[in-house]
This record gives C-alpha cells, sequence and structure tokens, in this order.
C-alpha cells in the first residue's frame, strides 16, 4: 500500500526503531513503545520554556495546538472528540459529551443528544448541560473574546455572526429544547462540522463563571473542568461574586501549570479509548533553558518533554544508543512546510516559471538541513498524510530520490516569457537580485544555500534575507512588502480535514493587507488589490494584465468541497489539492515535519496525540507515584 | 544634602520618564511587527487584528498612549497601583509578574554581591600587601581568568560537573525559601551566586589592589607609620579606607546595574528574574512588559547612582553637596 | 661631655633598582645632643630626608641595605626589631612632614587624627586623648581649639595644619622632633611663624629638633648647628655663624650666593650653582662635588676629601686649603653678604 512505501523509507534509514505499518489509509508510525501494563497514578513532570499562549488559555480564542492537547486530553470535553492517539485513528471523531447525532436530509440541521452524568469539575458539582455549550458558543459570537479561529462558526451557524456585544446573547441558529439537547442550524451545509463540534472553544462553560470574563484571555486563569483532571485549585474557587474569583493557584502562566484529578468525573460516562486517565496530575514548569530541560529528564528529575525541541547532539545520542531508543519518540505533526511564491511578484507571476522552482529544488537537501528523515518525511504534495492521505504519495513533481530534475526545470522554464533565448535560464531582469525571506535560525541557516544554488540554475538570483522568525511571519503578511518569494512558512492542522488546512492558505478570503496567511495571492480580486493601495494594484494590473487573465482560484472549487462527506469529501478535496499543485502551482511543499518527545524510563506506556501534535496526557502512564500537589514547581 | 537628594530624586524621574519616552518611540517607531497582528493569533483578520488593538490600547495614536501610559504608572490602573498594566503574551495582569521576577532578580544580585565583595576584596587587600609575591600572581591570575570566563560558559561548566557529574549540587531552578525551607532555597542559589560573582571578584581584586598599592604609597601612611602605629592599623584603618570609596562607588553602580537583570545567569539557571523575562518581552513585542522593565531597571540604576554619590559624601569628607 | 641623644655613625643606605644601585646616603656621620637644633641643607637628592628617615625606621631593611648605626638614647635603632621600634617612633621620636594636606589623612578629623598618635602609646581612655589633642591644638596656637578639632584637614588653612602635624608630632613629648622640609610648602609670611613656634616648643618640652631644608635663608636664626649635604655625603658642619660668615665648602658658597635677597638690586640676576646634581648610582669619583666646582684641581677628581675639622667643631670636606678657603669666602662671597 502506498504508506508501505514511505515507512520502510523511514525504517530503512532510522534502522533501530521498529516501524509497524499500520492498515489501509494508515500512515502513522508506532515505535516500541515501553512495554507492561499502563500504571496508574503518578504524575508527568514536564517542563517548556515559555507556554506560548496565544490567548492566556482562554478555550475562546486560545489558538495553540498544543493548549488544545490540554484542554482536549484532560480538562474539556467537547460534544464529539478525538481518540488521542497517533496516526490517521487519532484523527477520527468519536462521541464525547454527545452519545449520539444526527443531520437533516438538507444538511442544515445537526441535533445531539447529551449523555447524562457529565459534570463540571468542584467547586461546581452540577452536570453539563446543553445550555453550557450554547454558552461556549456564545462566548465565540462575542467581539471583545476574540475567538481566533471565530471563523470556523461565524457565518456558519445560524445567528452566529462574530458581532456579538455580550456572551449572553443568544444565538439563532442554536437552540437547546432541553438540557440533553443541542440543535444547530446552518446556513449551508458543511461536510466537517464535527471536526469543528469537537474544538475546545466549543467545550461547555460554565455561565455562573464565564459572564465574569468579558475581554479576551481574562477566562484563561478560570477554566472550569468537564473532563477527568483540573487545574489544581478549582475546587477553592470562590464563585460567590465576580469580585471574590481569584485566578486557580493551579496555573501561573508565568512559572507553572498543575492538573490534578477532578473528582467529579465519571469514567462511565467517558471511553478508555478515549482517554484512559492513568495519571493522577500533570506538573510543567516553565524552563527557559532547553538543555536544562533534557538533562533533567536524563537525571530523572522530569518524565519526559512536551513541546521543546532536543540538542541536536541529544537526538544522535538517542537515535544511535539501543538502551535509549525506547525514549526518543518521533510522530508526525500534520505539518508541512514549504516553499511560498508570490503570484503578483515576476517572475512568478508565470506559471511555468512556478513549475520549474517546484521541480528544481532538492528537497533532500533540504531535508538534510533539517536534520535527515527523523526530522520528517520529504512533502511533495500540500496535505500533510494524516490529513489526507489519499494525496500522501502524490508527486506531481518527482525527481530521483527526490533531488530535483534539473533538466525537467529547465524545460518548464523555457515555455515561460522570461526565457528569452530559450537555455531553459530565466534571463529577464525580474530575476535577478529576487529577495528572498527566510529565517535567521538553523535549520533554515543551512537551507537558504541550498535554495540559492537550486534557483540559480534556471537563472533565477536571490537575494536571501534572513529574519527572526515573528518578524518573517509578518513581513511576509504584509502585503504592501510584495515579497516575490519566501522560505520562512509553515503551516499545521487545525484539524484533520483539508479544509482546515486549505482554507485560509489558499481561499481569497485569506487575503487582506496585513495580517494575511494566503502569501501567494491566490484568487486575489481588484478590490482587494485596490485596497491595499497603489503599489499592490500596479502589481496585480502588471500580474493580471489589467484585469483580462485573473490570477488562478481555488475559491469555486473549495465552496463545492465545502458541504460534501466522506468519500465525496475526500474526492473533492484530492480534486482540489492537485489541481493546487499542477495548475494554480503556488507551493513548493517540502517537508512533512516530524514531532519529537522523549521521556524518561518513568514512563511505562507513550502515546502520541495526532489532534495536538504533542505527547497524548489522556492515555500516557507513569510509575513514579508521585502526587502532582507534592512536585516542587519554583 | 537634603536638598540635593530632593533635587535627585527629581531628577530620577525626570530620566524614568525620558527613557520610557524613548522606549515608546523605539516600539512604534522601528520599522518591525505591529503586535496587534502578532497577538491575534494564527489567522489575524482585520477584524480581529482591530479588535485585539483596541483591547490592548494600540488605537491611539503613540503620544498619546505614552501619555496615557504616564498617567496609568502615576495613578494606578485597573489593577491597582503602580499601574503596569497587563501583558500581551498572556493577557494577565504585570504587577505580580514582575514584582515577583523583580524579588528574585534582587535576591540574586544581592547574593552575589556579598560572594563577590567577600572573594575579591580580601584577595586585593592580600595581593596590594605582598605585590608580585606568588600570592599575589596567582590572584592575579585568578582575576583574568574571573574575568575572561564568561558566564554561559561557566554556568553550564558547573551545572555539568556539580549537578550532573557529581551529584553534589541541586540542579536549576529557583525555590522560594518561603515555600521551601532555606536548605533548598540556598543550596539552588549558590551555584547562580559563586558563577556571577566570579567576574566582578576578579575586577573587584584588581581594583582593590591597585587603589590599595596607590593609597599606601601616599604621604599620610608615612605620617601614620611615623606616629608608631601598628602595621596592621596603617593598614587597615588608613590604607584601605581611603581606597575603598571608588570601590563603595563602582559596587552602587554594578549593584545597580544587576539589579537591571542578570539575563545571562538567570537563563542559564532557569531562575525566573527579570532579566530572563526583559529578553522574553522583547522578543515577543510585549510593550508593557518591555516598558515596566525599562522603569524598574532605569529607577535601581538612578537610584543607585544617587545612592552612590550620597554615600561618597559620607565616606570622604571633602565632598560636600548643596 | 654629656651623652649625645642622637648618634649616627657611618650611616649608608643604598637602594637596588633596576638602573642600579642608588645610593642615597653614602657614609654620614653626626650627632646631636639632647636641647640641640641641627640644621640639615642640601638640594633634592642630598640625601638628607633618606638619612631621618631611616633613623624613625621609616625606611627599613626590606626596602635598602642599610650599613652603619643609629644610636638613640644609647640603642642601635637599625639593629632594633620592628614592634620595639614602634615604641620609639612617635613617642621618643616624632616627625613632621613637607606638605601638610597630603600628610594628614583627609577622612579622618584632625583631633582624631592626634588623639590616635596618643592612643598608640598611652593606654588612656578616647575622651581623654582627646582633651589632651584639644589641649595640644591650643599649644601650637590654634584659635578655638575644641572645635578645630572636629573638623577635617581640609578646613584647615596651610599654616593651620602644619601646626597640627606638629602637634601631632610633639603630643607625646618627644626627645628628638625631626621636621623634614616644614616650611616649604607654606607662604612665606607663614614660615617665619612655624619656625618660631618649633623654637617655643623646643623650649617647652625640652627636645632636640632637626630642621631639613634646601634654603639656607630658612635655618639662619633658628638652628645651632648645621650640616651641609651633598651627594649622600656630609661636606660641611659647623656652628650656624660658621656656616654663615665663615662657610669652608665650594657648595655651602654656591648655596649662600644663590639666595635671593630682599635689598639686591632689582635688575641683579639670581646667582645659582653650575649644573646638574649627580646621579647617586653613578657617583663621580673623586670629591662629589668636583663636576660643578669653579675651583676643581686634579686632586679632587681623585681623592675623596674627608669632613675634617678645620678649628675644633666647624668641618669641612674640601681639598683647598684653608688660606684659600678664607680667601675666596671673603672676596667672593662676603661680597654679597
Amino acid at each position: 500500500m502506498e504508506t508501505l512505501k514511505r515507512s520502510s523509507r523511514v525504517l530503512a534509514v532510522v534502522g533501530v526503531l521498529a516501524i509497524v505499518a499500520t492498515a489501509c489509509g494508515g500512515g502513522g508510525e508506532e515505535q516500541a513503545s515501553p512495554s507492561g501494563p499502563s500504571t496508574k497514578g503518578g504524575t508527568y513532570r514536564t517542563a517548556i520554556e515559555d507556554f506560548g499562549f496565544t490567548n492566556g488559555f482562554d478555550p475562546t480564542g486560545e489558538y495553540l495546538g498544543t493548549a488544545w492537547g490540554l484542554y482536549s486530553d484532560l480538562i474539556s470535553r467537547t460534544l464529539v472528540t478525538y481518540k488521542h492517539i497517533e496516526g490517521v485513528p487519532g484523527d477520527e471523531i468519536v462521541p464525547d459529551i454527545a452519545e449520539s447525532w444526527e443531520t437533516s436530509a438538507d444538511g442544515l440541521t445537526w441535533t445531539f443528544h447529551l449523555k447524562s452524568g457529565v459534570m463540571f469539575g468542584p467547586p461546581l458539582d452540577r452536570a453539563v448541560t446543553s445550555k453550557d455549550i450554547a454558552y461556549a458558543f456564545q462566548r465565540i459570537n462575542t467581539k471583545s473574546l476574540i475567538a481566533q479561529y471565530g471563523n470556523y462558526y461565524a457565518g456558519v451557524i445560524e445567528g452566529l455572526t462574530g458581532d456579538a456585544k455580550s456572551p449572553s446573547t443568544p444565538i439563532s441558529g442554536i437552540s437547546t429544547p432541553d438540557d440533553s439537547t443541542i440543535v444547530f442550524t446552518l446556513t449551508k451545509p458543511t461536510g466537517d462540522f464535527l471536526f469543528r463540534a469537537a474544538m475546545p472553544a466549543t467545550a461547555p462553560i460554565p455561565e455562573e463563571v464565564g459572564k465574569c470574563f468579558t475581554k479576551a484571555g481574562d477566562y484563561g486563569r478560570f477554566v472550569i473542568s468537564s473532563g477527568p483532571y483540573m487545574i489544581d485549585g478549582e475546587d477553592a474557587l470562590d464563585t460567590s461574586s465576580c469580585k471574590a474569583m481569584e485566578p486557580l493557584s493551579g496555573f501561573d502562566p508565568d512559572k507553572f501549570m498543575v492538573f490534578v484529578r477532578n473528582p467529579n468525573y465519571d469514567a462511565a460516562t467517558d471511553s478508555p479509548d478515549v482517554r484512559s486517565a492513568n495519571l493522577d496530575g500533570v506538573v510543567i514548569s516553565i524552563d527557559t533553558n532547553t538543555d536544562d530541560i533534557f538533562n533533567k529528564i536524563q537525571s530523572g528529575d522530569l518524565d519526559g518533554s512536551w513541546a521543546s525541541l532536543p540538542p541536536k547532539t541529544l537526538e544522535q545520542q538517542y537515535l544511535t544508543n539501543p538502551d535509549l531508543k525506547d525514549n526518543f519518540h518521533i510522530n508526525s505533526g500534520d505539518r508541512t512546510w514549504y516553499i511560498t511564491m508570490n503570484l503578483l511578484v515576476p517572475p512568478f507571476d508565470d506559471v511555468n516559471v512556478r513549475k520549474a522552482v517546484n521541480f528544481v529544488i532538492d528537497k533532500t537537501a533540504l531535508q538534510k538541513a533539517w536534520g535527515g528523515p527523523a526530522h520528517g518525511e520529504i512533502a511533495t504534495s500540500v496535505e500533510p498524510p494524516e490529513v489526507l492521505p489519499e494525496t500522501a504519495d502524490y508527486d506531481p513533481y518527482p525527481s530521483p530520490n527526490h533531488e530535483g530534475d534539473v533538466q525537467a526545470a529547465q524545460d518548464a522554464m523555457k515555455q515561460s516569457k522570461y526565457d528569452s533565448n530559450g537555455d531553459g535560464k530565466c534571463d529577464a531582469d525580474v530575476c535577478s537580485d529576487v529577495l528572498l525571506v527566510s529565517r535567521n535560525i538553523p535549520p533554515w541557516t543551512d537551507m537558504n544555500p541550498v535554495l540559492s544554488e537550486d534557483l540559480a540554475k534556471i537563472g533565477i538570483n536571490v537575494k536571501i534575507r534572513e529574519l527572526e522568525t515573528s518578524t518573517a511571519y509578518t513581513t511576509i503578511q504584509t502585503l504592501d512588502n510584495l515579497i516575490p518569494i519566501a522560505a520562512n512558512a509553515g503551516w499545521g492542522k487545525d484539524y484533520a480535514d483539508p479544509y482546515g488546512f486549505d482554507f485560509f492558505i489558499f481561499n481569497s478570503a485569506g487575503i487582506a493587507c496585513s495580517g494575511q496567511v494566503n502569501y501567494s495571492e491566490l484568487g486575489m480580486t481588484k478590490d482587494q488589490a485596490t485596497e491595499c493601495g497603489p503599489k499592490v494594484l500596479a502589481a496585480w494590473n502588471a500580474a493580471t494584465d489589467n484585469g483580462k487573465t485573473p490570477l488562478p482560484s481555488v475559491d469555486k472549487k473549495m465552496d463545492e468541497c465545502y458541504g460534501l462527506l466522506d468519500e465525496a469529501r475526500a474526492t473533492c478535496w484530492t480534486e482540489l489539492d492537485t489541481s493546487l499543485m499542477e495548475e494554480a502551482v503556488p507551493w513548493v511543499p517540502y517537508l512533512w515535519a516530524t514531532v519529537f518527545t522523549v521521556t524518561a524510563d518513568s514512563v511505562t506506556h507513550w502515546e502520541f496525540d495526532q489532534f495536538s501534535g504533542a505527547l497524548s496526557f489522556a492515555h500516557i502512564a507513569v510509575n513514579n507515584g508521585l502526587d502532582p500537589t507534592s512536585v516542587p514547581v519554583g | 544634602m537634603g536638598r540635593y537628594i530632593v533635587r535627585r530624586l527629581i531628577w530620577v524621574v525626570f530620566v524614568l520618564l525620558v527613557i520610557t519616552f524613548i522606549s515608546y518611540m523605539i516600539f512604534f517607531v522601528m520599522p518591525s511587527t505591529d503586535p496587534a497582528v502578532v497577538f491575534a493569533g494564527r489567522q489575524p483578520t482585520p477584524e480581529l487584528v482591530a479588535e485585539v488593538r483596541h483591547q490592548f490600547g494600540l488605537d491611539h495614536p503613540w503620544p498619546v498612549q505614552y501619555a496615557l501610559f504616564v498617567k496609568r504608572i502615576f495613578l494606578g490602573d485597573q489593577y491597582g497601583w503602580p499601574g503596569l498594566g497587563f501583558s500581551f503574551n498572556t493577557r494577565s495582569e504585570l504587577k505580580p509578574i514582575i514584582f515577583s521576577r523583580m524579588w528574585v532578580t534582587i535576591q540574586l544580585a544581592f547574593g552575589a554581591a556579598v560572594v563577590w565583595l567577600l572573594i575579591g576584596i580580601p584577595i586585593g587587600i592580600l595581593s596590594a600587601l605582598k605585590p608580585r609575591s606568588v600570592f599575589d600572581r596567582m590572584a592575579m591570575g585568578f582575576a583574568l581568568f574571573g574575568v575572561s570566563a564568561p558566564v554561559f560558559f561557566l554556568g553550564p561548566l558547573f551545572l555539568y560537573l556539580f549537578w550532573f557529574k557529581l551529584g553534589i549540587a541541586p540542579g536549576s531552578g529557583y525555590y522560594a525559601i518561603g515555600v521551601y525551607g532555606i536548605g533548598p532555597w540556598f543550596s539552588h542559589f549558590i551555584m547562580p551566586w559563586i558563577v556571577l560573582a566570579l567576574l566582578y571578584a576578579a575586577f573587584y581584586a584588581r581594583m582593590t589592589r591597585a587603589n590599595l598599592i596607590e593609597t599606601m604609597g601616599q604621604d599620610y601612611i608615612r605620617t601614620a607609620r611615623a606616629k608608631g602605629l601598628s602595621e596592621r592599623t596603617v593598614v587597615l584603618k588608613h590604607g584601605l579606607r581611603a581606597s575603598l570609596t571608588p570601590v563603595v562607588t563602582m559596587f552602587g553602580l554594578d549593584l545597580g546595574g544587576l539589579l537591571g537583570g542578570a539575563f545571562i545567569t538567570e537563563t542559564v539557571f532557569n531562575l525566573p528574574g527579570i532579566g530572563a523575562y526583559a529578553i522574553k518581552s522583547v522578543g515577543s513585542g510585549d510593550l508593557y512588559a518591555i516598558l515596566d522593565i525599562t522603569i524598574i531597571a532605569g529607577f535601581f540604576i538612578t537610584l543607585m547612582n544617587l545612592v552612590v554619590d550620597v554615600l561618597y559624601a559620607f565616606l570622604d569628607p571633602r565632598v560636600r553637596y548643596t | 661631655m654629656p651623652e649625645p641623644l642622637l648618634d649616627v655613625r657611618d650611616l649608608r643606605v643604598h637602594f637596588p633598582t633596576d638602573d642600579g644601585l642608588v645610593k642615597a646616603v653614602d657614609g654620614v656621620t653626626f650627632s646631636i645632643m639632647p636641647g640641640e637644633t641641627l640644621g640639615v641643607v642640601g638640594e633634592s637628592g642630598s640625601g638628607k630626608s633618606v638619612s631621618f628617615l631611616t633613623v624613625m625606621g621609616l625606611i627599613t631593611a626590606r626596602q635598602a641595605q642599610i650599613q652603619g648605626e643609629v644610636i638613640f638614647e644609647g640603642v642601635d635603632l637599625v639593629k632594633l626589631p620592628k614592634d620595639e621600634m614602634r615604641d620609639v617612633r612617635g613617642l621618643k621620636i616624632g616627625m613632621v612632614f613637607q606638605d601638610p594636606m597630603t600628610s594628614l589623612h583627609p577622612f579622618y578629623k584632625v583631633g582624631d587624627q592626634i588623639a590616635e598618635a596618643i592612643l598608640a602609646h598611652r593606654k588612656i581612655g578616647k575622651k581623654e586623648a582627646m582633651d589632651q589633642a584639644i589641649d595640644m591644638l591650643a599649644r601650637v596656637g590654634i584659635p578655638r581649639p575644641d572645635e578645630r578639632a572636629r573638623q577635617y584637614p581640609h578646613e584647615f588653612s596651610g599654616g593651620m595644619r602644619q601646626r597640627a602635624m606638629i602637634a601631632m608630632a610633639v603630643s607625646l613629648n618627644p626627645d628628638l622632633l625631626i621636621a623634614d622640609e616644614p616650611t616649604t610648602a607654606l607662604d612665606v609670611t607663614v614660615q617665619a611663624q612655624i619656625l618660631d613656634l618649633i623654637d617655643r616648643l623646643k623650649q617647652e618640652f625640652n627636645a632636640a629638633v632637626v630642621i631639613i631644608t634646601h634654603d639656607l635663608g630658612v635655618v639662619a636664626e633658628h638652628c645651632d648647628n648645621i650640616q651641609v649635604m651633598y651627594a649622600g655625603r656630609a661636606v660641611e658642619y659647623g656652628y650656624a655663624r660658621d656656616i654663615y660668615y665663615d662657610a669652608d665648602h665650594p657648595y655651602t658658597w654656591g648655596l649662600l650666593q644663590s639666595i635671593a635677597r630682599v635689598d639686591a638690586p632689582r635688575t641683579e640676576r639670581l646667582k645659582p650653582i653650575k649644573g646638574l646634581p649627580p646621579s647617586l648610582i653613578f657617583v663621580p669619583p673623586g670629591c662629589p662635588f668636583h663636576p660643578r666646582c669653579p675651583y676643581v684641581f686634579d686632586r679632587c677628581r681623585t681623592e675623596v676629601p674627608q669632613l675634617l675639622p678645620v678649628d675644633g667643631h666647624h668641618a669641612s670636606a674640601c681639598h683647598l686649603s684653608l688660606e684659600d678657603k678664607e680667601r675666596i669666602f671673603k672676596e667672593e662671597v662676603m661680597v654679597h653678604q
């Protein structure tokens, strides 16, 4: 099967790690997990350099993947959820608070039936009702709470516009006929609605607590649990009045997060496939020194890493030492690293040039710059393999060993308007001193010379600008800069459906004068160009011959795929991605990155959560027998 | 003297206003990222960005923002007094973060100060009294090492040696004395203190040595001996007293600078101090945090300048302020 | 004959340096009787200060090679162990230095510094020591001594500071007071006051005094005996009147002629001694003054003249005959007196 090819490649190189190919459609890798029965109890102690929360851990807006793991694995149950395991099965939807659901024939009405006995943690001590879930959506609808992925709901659910002044405003498209039923009325059939209902922002929020927090981020220090664990100190929250509430003692955004068991959690309302809840608690402390984190794992002061990148030397050590290999976990990160080309800026306004670039890039060398196959599989298409397994092996620009095919590249270049003498190399002025934005840290600093050299083979001489990470992003996000080509960007899934991956980066709705992520300006309209100033308008006019040949767009196809379900949906997305790679050609994807986690010997059962892209707190087990409140956090 | 102190304190306030003004200017004028965009998440739509900008108070022209900021510092904001604002990063109030981090840095700085004075000055004295002896040469060799070996080298070296390999010192991290007791607090601080102090100890040894040698050549030393005083009295009472005034000045300034944050030590030893926080805040563009740290660091440095100048007047009676 | 208070015999003080052996004092012999005032005159580098710093024990075997004897009240100070020397210094011998501004510690009050000198040798209470210090300040003629004792040196004028230094030096009633250039740093009007003060104190305390100076004019009225030093040696010695009215050494003549006189005509130029002071490492052979001497002859270049008495008390180290000396003095030096 397709996946075997990928697995065997990894096996051959990584060697010692045992890879088991999964069944059809599977693409995940399983390594030899620490064997033995999952021990119950104990505390998983980990550390991170900085929490990096994008919204102070307020679930209504929080957009950090690792935070989603904390919600979904530990404290926030949603209508539906994931199994919190690795690979394609880890991206599949299963029931959580809802035990069943139906869709109307026209696809516009979704009715969910809630289980009974799902409880909020102390001090609330009451059952979760449909109103609590509706309240979560009302918060998403509230402007001042800045729902950072609110676009998945606004304009999709009737009456949810994102402009509400207060979270107590009901939404016309959400009704709660009784405590255990919730009905959503959509504006159009939405094939991936279940994925959207599994997002942490939709987890139930009790209004008696939530009403006190009307500014973005504030609720983050008071999150009430509906899951098997809760933030330490939640039971001590004084809910008598808004003024009386003090931030939960178990979460200090500058220092630590401590999770303990939620005494009100009833495992009978959940499934051990979804959450084993082996641990008694999780303790995450801040450690600004990355080396120190990994030293502490080796010395036994920590049980494992969470989202820190192990130093290269450590990686070497673990990969080559048979005693340590079980402690080094490599998983697919559901993220594509790519080179983006700006359709407005010559020479990339010519699709033949873009195809030539796709042929010429030596992706094996780029992978080597990243550290080799352990750091990721070479990407040949847009979607990460777990998100759209159908395109996992689709490679429209093949070359021997992915090292680039200079001949094919030059053939493509010959057909472009910038190669006047047909020698396969660009000879126009626009091909000299082409600005390429990249990052100033490894692995980009090692990739940049490769890019420079490769592009020169088709006559494009780049001037590489190495910038600091966030500066690089905002530079390309600012349209007016008209950056021709950039290599600094990567894109991870929000949820395992191509819509979540593709929408903002390829739909013209993702274009904005600043803060946009459709870096290629795919499908840009004249109005959008006009709005961003004369410089951008002039570029647009030049690229479209004053509107006569509009920019390639996938907007229509996306609308088509939007409402489909199951196989029809998968086929539609496959077609879209194929047309992206072969007709629009905005990108050169080069790596599907992996995620590394290092554990200590105290971890008796290891699992990866494909949804959050980090270790699965829901299933991991340790044998240190520690009580989470006894672990020092400084 | 009293009038002088009052005048200097007013000057401190003025200096702080100027540096925060300049910080504001740099933040907004330098061609870098729009903080609202950076903090609006992964898909910053214009509406989202506008709302963020509004909540962060960034939707005024920056001189107005500056004026509001100054007003809040003096009059307090929704979190109390002084109005230190909230962090763009964590969306929570900055006051407890700043204060707790400042407290950690104070412990680090003062502890290291004690260590470097206890090491540096006696070495300097002994070297000065026996110039070019074996002790002197070894001491100056140590000084050269201390001045040359940077914290980011010594720190990890110490950690590796004493914690990881030999296991005689505990690892990195800050263990508050109130929570963990004096044992863990001290044992976790001793290495960062020593590593940080080594540089200064070396410098102070050299300085003390040079000053004392120069002082011992002064005429009043000869007079002291002519009076028939014991050599110990001559050195300690007459020699040291005069040679330490520049050391006191340096000490005040060094301590003031350290209170602005010893960020390398804090990062290497994972101490949540104000220096590490400064790096983090600047890196992420957390405006109010940056300003608060600027104020605190600026305050301590200008205050220490004042303390040192006043102290100098007490030490050297020839200096008088009006 | 009464015992001399201080008897210096063939004192040599040589400093080893990187450039060579500096023979700062090279064979000096003299004695001082109790109650006597000796003036020691010479240029910088003549060895006048070094001799007495050595007497005080402020130059020790650690810094220089010391030969000869310094017998003070019967004890050879050169051979005395350090702690015993400290009992002499300040108590039996007091010393006043040239620049009172730098010689007093700027950070301590004047009264405290004097009291410290007292307390170093007497076991009395602090208050009593301070009272004595205030008393000393009064005795050296400083008005409102109790206020002044609480002040710092920089609050005193130059003359007052020197008085305070003198007070400090005599506070324990020493038998010998050495004043090294006591007036050099002061202006002329104050100079006379200080010298008078020294005289008065000498009477009150019954002490012997050594006044070291480069200025012959200073010692005229205040010294019993005068020793002229050059290149580490004594070249002439005698009663004050011998030196002024009957000098027997070309160097002394040069000193006398170079004194600026108030009554000389305005246009008359000062008459310095030709040439430069000699190197103390490579001292000229024979008479050390011979390169600069207007009356030099062959013998001077090879044979070191000894300090020989001329008439019992008066001695000079010069090869010229007595007649020549007297003649030259009358014809060339006296003219200007």
